[in-house]
């Protein structure tokens, strides 16, 4: 399943990436996050609750940042599964942040995920669905906290 | 947690059961693994493919997808149910030897059960009808053709047209 | 799948007062069409299911020229399918469970139970909504009565509460050069559907100009959608080729749906634009002869 978003955020593309690579502020911005916790340099633990309908996962994963081009370009390989046994799943992730003008990044995501297990089986339509959905709440997330926080540091 | 197991009083084949089961047991478990009525197939996990297809109370439903406890009170038929005691097959079974409509036999006594249940309703189904009444029944192997074929003699034949 | 108590039950009363004792540990059981898929899946694990088949009181069809059509949830699709009361008033409903699944999920699965599934590509809710059918919603607490169109909230959410069950689906009478058309597209003929439709038109004594329309679609958003700013496009003006064609462009641009493995979102929003013109084209005739 291959998720591709982009979208502006009005920062200074520093303070952007610095946002990205905290697992606080990230944490906040993505629905149903339990928890971020920085394993060491390169790997994040997290834990999601998500659902759809009648049907509640919860994902434990573990993601790695393979390539890292500050303040640019950052690529991360999870490796994940539900608690529930429901399935598993393994994502590669590429983000690029590109100035476009002073205080405006345009921030592009594609994202590759392989979800095996019940799950997967339930129906790629509706995962499909979800995950854009969450995706667009996070890019709001994102949008709003980084730009308040510009706000109360500026 | 112990989970109570129910009483359930069921007809399988013309004779009445009594059975202590766990609720989640499905219609198909029942057959299969209490029963040995092994005719009844468990295929596609999606109640999609039709191949647990039995007769309960005079309606074609899947066996998969029905609770054992469902059936409780009621009348199951299966695929084994349909000869007679003394061997003599069913006209849909003599039809679908006579018409080699099944080749690996897989969702044959889904098909069986699909076309008894509707032909004891409707003795005369025009091939269109035919075919959108057994649309719940999925075969891999044949193309669908002789299965048709076969139901249709069968429908034409109790008219007395042959 | 995972073991659960089972607790039958014969009386709707009995029905609320288990489920609200269990709420979210336990699942009502009518058909099962879905729900025991779900089980054997193992994507869902309730602790208790109430079976509310043997609930007689909730398997009903009745008509009456002044309220309409009360239907149980518990009528099966078969039933509803082969009614001579749903062929003669409604038959586009019985028209549209020809093709709902197959025989055999008919014969078994419930109208209720299809709607509380709040399965966006399901036939029976667009048919319903275009028809301006009301839900009567019970529990242990409250009755109440609803527009079916604000049932749905997500692709498989409804509005119920754990400790709610749905009871009865009601239709208003049809009125004087009223149209309801069902129309569905798949790639195989028994195959899933890609795109349905169900429209309903109602006409002015004139015959020509429209006084109501409803354009409602499955397997184009993640709940049964009505296609609001297409049919307020068609009220109060008089009917032709070219405002239909508006219509269902317009009703195709109002869509969300999503790519899959049947069809991509591009080829679903082409197809309800088709599937909706033809549709409000032969809702027209229909309004014209009634």
């Amino acid at each position: 399943m291959l998720i591709q978003e982009k979208f502006v955020v009005k920062a200074p593309i520093k303070k952007v990436w610095e946002f990205a690579m905290n697992p606080d502020e990230i944490g906040r911005c993505v629905p149903g996050c339990e928890k971020i916790e920085k394993m060491d340099e390169r790997r994040y633990l997290t834990i999601v609750h998500a659902g759809v309908g009648p049907i509640k996962v919860r994902f434990k994963f573990i993601s790695t940042i393979t390539e890292m081009d500050e303040p640019k370009h950052i690529r991360l390989e999870s490796q994940g599964e539900d608690l529930g046994k429901a399935g598993t799943f393994t994502q590669t992730s590429d983000v690029d942040l590109r100035e476009i003008a002073e205080n405006e990044v345009e921030v592009s995501y594609v994202s590759n995920i392989n979800v095996v297990g019940r799950l997967a089986t339930f129906g790629e339509r509706v995962m499909r669905a979800q995950a854009k959905k969450i995706g667009e709440q996070f890019i709001r997330s994102f949008k709003e906290r980084i730009e308040a926080k510009k706000e109360i540091t500026a | 947690m112990e989970i109570a197991k129910k009483i359930l009083k069921v007809k399988v084949n013309g004779r009445p059961y009594e059975f202590l089961i766990r609720p989640k047991t499905t219609l198909l478990q029942l057959l299969r693994n209490d029963f040995g009525l092994t005719g009844a197939k468990q295929a596609c996990m999606d109640n999609s493919c039709g191949a647990c297809t039995v007769i309960v109370d005079q309606m074609a439903v899947k066996a998969c997808s029905v609770l054992a406890l469902q059936v409780n009170g009621r009348e199951v038929t299966t695929v084994e149910g349909l000869a007679s005691r003394d061997g003599k097959l069913h006209p849909l079974q003599q039809a679908f030897l006579d018409h080699h409509a099944f080749q690996c036999g897989f969702c044959t006594p889904g098909k069986l059960m699909s076309a008894k249940a509707m032909l004891d309703e409707k003795p005369h189904p025009n091939e269109e009808e035919i075919r959108r009444d057994m649309e719940g029944n999925l075969c891999r192997c044949t193309g669908y053709t002789q299965y048709i074929d076969a139901i249709k003699a069968v429908a034409q034949k109790k008219e007395g047209s042959k | 799948m995972r073991d659960f108590e089972y607790l039958p039950t014969k009386t709707i009363h009995e029905a609320c007062s288990l489920i609200s004792q269990y709420k979210e540990e336990g699942k009502i059981l009518a058909g099962g069409q879905s729900l025991i898929t779900l089980l054997r899946q193992k994507l869902i694990s309730p602790s208790y299911l109430i079976d509310i088949k043997g609930v007689s009181e909730l398997d009903y069809l009745t008509f009456d020229e002044k309220k309409g059509l009360r239907m149980g949830a518990l009528t099966t699709h078969r039933a509803i399918e082969k009614s001579s009361l749903i062929q003669n008033r409604y038959p586009v409903l019985s028209e549209m469970e020809k093709s709902v699944a197959s025989v055999q999920t008919r014969n078994w699965g419930t109208i209720g139970g299809n709607l509380c599934s709040g399965d966006p590509i399901g036939d029976p809710a667009p048919s319903l909504i275009a028809l301006n059918a009301k839900i009567k919603i019970v529990s242990s607490r409250e009755e109440k009565t609803i527009p079916l169109a604000e049932f749905f909230t997500d692709y498989f959410t409804t509005i119920l509460e754990p400790d709610e069950i749905l009871a009865e689906i009601q239709l208003p009478p049809l009125v004087a050069h009223t149209g309801v058309v069902y129309m569905k597209f798949s790639t195989i003929e028994a195959g899933i559907k890609i795109v349905s439709t169900s429209v309903s038109m109602i006409l002015d004594s004139d015959k020509v100009t429209c006084r109501d329309a409803r354009i409602v679609m499955s397997a184009v958003a993640p709940v049964p959608f009505n296609a609001r700013k297409a049919g307020e496009l068609l009220i109060g003006k008089k009917i032709n080729d070219d405002l239909i064609a508006e219509a269902a462009q317009l009703a195709s641009e109002e869509t969300n749906p999503t790519s899959d493995v049947h069809a991509s979102a591009e080829f679903r929003r082409e197809i309800a634009k088709v599937l909706v013109r033809r549709a409000v084209k032969e809702a027209f005739e229909k309004a014209k002869k009634a």
